[in-house]
């Protein structure tokens, strides 16, 4: 297990009767990408909600970097490095989309609660202890690396649903996240969206990152994956190289085939 | 007496409680709103009642008649038919619906007190108040009337609701109106007859309630108001359990009467308690219950606040704004006395509304109990400014207002839109009650205006003056508020919490710090305005008299600005002083607060568009030229551009064989 960035243990979790996820483990490396396949239903999206911290698993545990974070909030989670996206967009409308990535640069940070809490009373007060300019030099490349340069001071309520998944990617990306979490980052994009999609998530895997997605597009997934998992009702089916899983029976015949024929 | 008499007393009174909680369920349960405004509705109803029965002598009969069947149901279809459909048809948010029906209640206690007056009315009860003995006991004739009533209205309500088509209808709205509209259920006709129901309910509260209490137009709907506590109890599903807790309530507080403690001290605390039970139910009822239903999300909140954009810095236009308001803000100072006295409750006021802008406008977070931050500001200064430095006293009210902001703040964390909204408002109803209204804090207290330094503020001038200074101190926090990672990141939390949380920002510090900002701001106002009057009274710090019309003056001028909250202060100040009391501003607030859907943004956004408009004639040959100009082409991929260049090869190839 050693130099796993994000590792899930035996993950379990009931809704009423339901067992959505039933004693799941999946782990996600720096430098690659590691996608969640599977129908609907198999549970993928229970999974990725207790790897952000929006849910809390009934049994097992979440670790980053060794460290188990399974009680851990949401955003203590992100400001430990945990990057990620949403499947229904949550961006910020009334705000510019440089503002929305600059939200995501200026709010990672190490510091103890105390120290957050000074710096707000410090803000208040006219002393703002965020270095705005640095986190604004994130902002430009990371605009250029997702070509959003001619929407950059457009408020993001007014931009169509593509442009706001790459606003919403970028604004984890500003995150400096070691974890990437994206939840079905292609629904809603072109094929050409998609292929930029394919090649920016690439280049974040090659800085290093541990990229973990739960994507419907079989392509996508194949194309850019090094690892798959592939999960239906609640349990882990198979797990491998995106070839094996491509020609696994069983994968096959509880989604690939189905998804072909869709 | 006994136990058993004192609960057949609070019979009646618990089952009217149970009645109003009713009423406000099944409007829920049939238009998706939770009417804010079901108290004011009771209120007029009780008004209408009292004129036609007790000043026109139509018989008690008719006249309830004509007020329960006739008026109520007309009003519920005009609110429906002019005030939510077109919210409906919008998809507006649930904080635009929020806004609508406390902007109802607002404009309905205005034109109460402007038609009825501020006097207290004593209407006919409905039934007879006769008392019979049968045996060793004590029976209330109209408690159990009442009771009847209550069983038979909600009762037939219910079989309605199971058995009739209409119930099946209301429900399939609720969930889902667009899937309902389409298997053919006519849903305006199913929100109208919701909307007539909870009216007719309304009515009915307010006929039997007026009885019991006097009539006027605050108290009688603020005692509706606080039987909020029995559909919060009810999850706002349960019918059954509503009426259960309605009349455990009323029983529960008549009982209290026969377990008064005997020690002085004790007795005024428990005196206290019972006078004002609902609320406390209220407010333990929200703060046990953190897992409500949720209505509406957080961008909700923004499209209906907020619709500021990033602005370009022009100088002229920058100079030109400052100077005027320097302008206005000295003018005041060459003012008649009696002018100038008046004046200077516009930067008192305006920290008030400035601070609900902090909350509401930046961050998004529905604060409706403001006045009860204001009133602490004011009442410690009272008290602590004969004994210490008045500097410090002025200190402990902003610590005060302060404090118990960050107390509020901790609820807030897990509470959006209507339920923070609710929570608020019990908490500065509570501080009214338990506080402001109690001999013990309030007797004996004296205002005088502070002195600085040796240097008497007692002058007019000089005081506004040090108004002025307050307000310059206020509005460099507001822009520390705006600017930076700091304004950033309290936007992304009114935009979306999830988003923001995503990003690490600290939402539950956030939540706390804001509300405890905009507390404190409230005080420094709230100390202001008492020594503007040179008094403390109660009824400035009512949370209906004041949180709620403010709340509502700061949405229409526009809740994410905070210039605008001054220029509503200005017109709240101007517009009492022409018409001599306070229902010409309500009746105007209110009036517009409910078709705010009309003017999102409130006015501060249509001046920003004016402005745009007028003053910049380049903006406007600039939108032609735009609105000229060719749609671009849309380009194509490299792969794009080379199939396209083989399918015009092929047809090429296929057209010359």
């Amino acid at each position: 297990m050693t130099g796993s960035r994000l590792t899930a243990i035996g993950i379990t979790k009931r809704f009423g009767g339901l067992v959505a996820v039933d004693d799941v483990s999946v782990t996600a490396e720096p430098g690659t990408v590691t996608a969640l396949i599977g129908p609907n239903g198999a549970g993928k999206t229970t999974l990725f909600q207790c790897l952000t911290g929006s849910e809390r698993p009934d049994a097992g545990q979440v670790l980053l970097d060794e460290r188990d974070v399974t009680r851990v909030s949401p955003d203590g989670r992100a400001r430990l490095g945990i990057g990620r996206t949403f499947q229904r967009l949550a961006v910020f409308p009334s705000m510019t989309v440089a503002d929305n990535l600059g939200v995501g640069a200026e709010n990672r940070t190490n510091a103890p609660a105390v120290l957050r809490v000074g710096a707000l009373l410090l803000g208040i007060l006219g002393f703002p202890v965020v270095d705005v300019k640095r986190h604004q030099r994130r902002v430009d490349e990371v605009i250029e690396l997702l070509h959003l340069d001619d929407v950059r001071d457009a408020p993001a309520g007014a931009l169509p649903t593509g442009t706001l998944r790459l606003v919403e990617l970028g604004r984890a990306l500003c995150h400096d996240p070691t974890v990437l979490l994206l939840d079905e980052p292609a629904s809603g994009l072109d094929t050409e969206e998609t292929k930029n999609l394919q090649l920016v998530l690439r280049q974040v895997a090659a800085d290093g990152v541990a990229v973990l997605l739960v994507e419907h597009d079989v392509d996508l997934v194949f194309g850019v994956a090094d690892t798959v998992y592939a999960m239906a009702e609640g349990r882990l089916l198979a797990s491998g190289k995106p070839d094996e899983i491509r020609t696994h029976p069983a994968v096959r015949e509880a989604y690939l085939d189905v998804e072909a024929a869709g | 007496m006994l136990a058993i008499d004192y609960a057949l007393a609070g019979l009646g009174l618990g089952a009217v409680a149970a009645l109003s909680g009713v009423g406000l369920l099944v409007t829920y349960r049939a238009t998706g709103v939770f009417n804010v405004a079901h108290g004011a509705t009771a209120m007029i109803a009780a008004y209408l009642f009292w004129q036609l029965a007790d000043e026109w002598s139509v018989p008690i009969w008719l006249a309830a008649v004509l007020v329960l069947f006739v008026f109520a149901p007309a009003f519920g279809v005009l609110l429906e038919r002019v005030v939510f459909r077109p919210l409906q048809r919008r998809f507006a948010t649930p904080a635009e619906g929020l806004v609508a029906t406390i902007g109802i209640l607002v404009l309905l206690v205005g034109i109460a007190f402007a038609v009825w007056g501020q006097q207290t009315r004593h209407p006919s009860s409905l039934f007879p108040a006769r008392v019979l003995h049968p045996g060793s006991l004590t029976l209330h004739v109209d408690a159990f009337s009442d009771l009847a009533a209550v069983v038979l209205g909600t009762g037939a309500l219910g079989l309605a609701l199971r058995l009739t088509p209409l119930g099946t209808q209301i429900r399939a709205v609720v969930d889902r109106r667009d899937l309902a509209e389409l298997s053919g259920v006519d849903a305006d006709r199913v929100a109208a007859i919701g909307w007539a129901i909870g009216s007719v309910f309304a009515a009915l509260t307010g006929v039997l309630l007026a009885s019991q209490l006097a009539l006027d137009p605050f108290n009688l709907t603020l005692v509706v108001l606080e039987t909020f506590a029995i559909p919060v109890i009810a999850g706002l599903t349960n019918i059954p359990i509503a009426i259960a807790a309605g009349i455990a309530l009323g029983v529960g507080m008549s009982e209290m009467t026969l377990y008064a403690p005997s020690d002085a001290q004790v007795m005024n605390i428990w005196n206290a308690l019972h006078a004002n039970a609902p609320i406390v139910v209220l407010l333990l009822a929200l703060l046990l219950r953190n897992r409500l239903p949720q209505s509406g999300g957080d961008a909700g909140l923004a499209s209906t606040f907020a619709r500021r954009r990033a602005a370009e810095p022009s100088i002229p236009r920058m100079a030109l704004q400052y100077g005027l308001a320097a302008i206005l803000v000295f003018a005041p100072l060459t003012f008649d006395p009696v002018s100038l006295q008046r004046a200077q409750e516009v930067p008192a006021l305006g920290i008030i509304f400035v601070s609900i802008v902090a909350v509401t406008g930046y961050s998004g977070q529905i604060s409706l109990g403001q006045a009860g931050y204001a009133g602490l500001g004011a009442l410690f200064f009272a008290r602590f400014s004969s004994g210490t430095p008045q500097l410090a006293a002025l200190l402990a009210g902003v610590v005060a207002a302060g404090l118990v902001g960050f107390l509020t703040g901790y609820p807030a964390i897990r509470r959006r839109g209507l339920f923070l909204a609710l929570t608020t408002f019990a908490v500065g109803t509570f501080v009214s009650r338990f506080v402001f209204e109690q001999p013990y804090f309030t007797s004996g207290v004296t205002v005088s205006r502070l002195s600085l330094f040796g240097l008497s503020l007692r002058g007019d001038r000089a005081f506004y003056l040090f108004e002025l200074a307050m307000l310059a101190i206020t509005f460099l926090i507001m822009y520390n508020l705006r600017s930076g990672a700091l304004g950033r990141a309290l936007v992304a939390i009114r935009d979306s919490e999830d988003g923001a949380r995503s990003v690490g920002v600290d939402v539950r510090a956030l939540k706390v710090l804001i509300f405890t900002v905009s507390a404190m701001l409230a005080g420094l106002g709230g100390a202001l305005l008492a020594q503007q009057r040179l008094s403390f009274t109660s009824t400035d710090f009512d949370p209906l008299a004041a949180s709620l019309p403010w709340f509502t003056v700061v949405v229409v001028f526009g809740a994410d600005s905070a210039v605008a909250a001054i220029a509503g202060a200005a017109f709240v100040v101007l517009i009492n002083s022409v018409a001599g009391n306070a229902s010409a501003y309500l009746i105007v607030v209110g009036l517009v607060a409910a078709f705010i859907g009309y003017l999102p943004g409130g006015i501060a956004e249509a001046g920003r568009r004016l402005v745009e408009w007028v003053l910049t004639p380049t903006t406007l040959l600039r939108r032609y030229a735009e609105a000229s100009r060719p749609p671009p082409q849309p380009t194509l991929s490299a792969e794009g551009r080379a199939a396209l260049a083989r399918v015009r090869a092929a047809r090429k190839a296929g057209s010359t064989p």
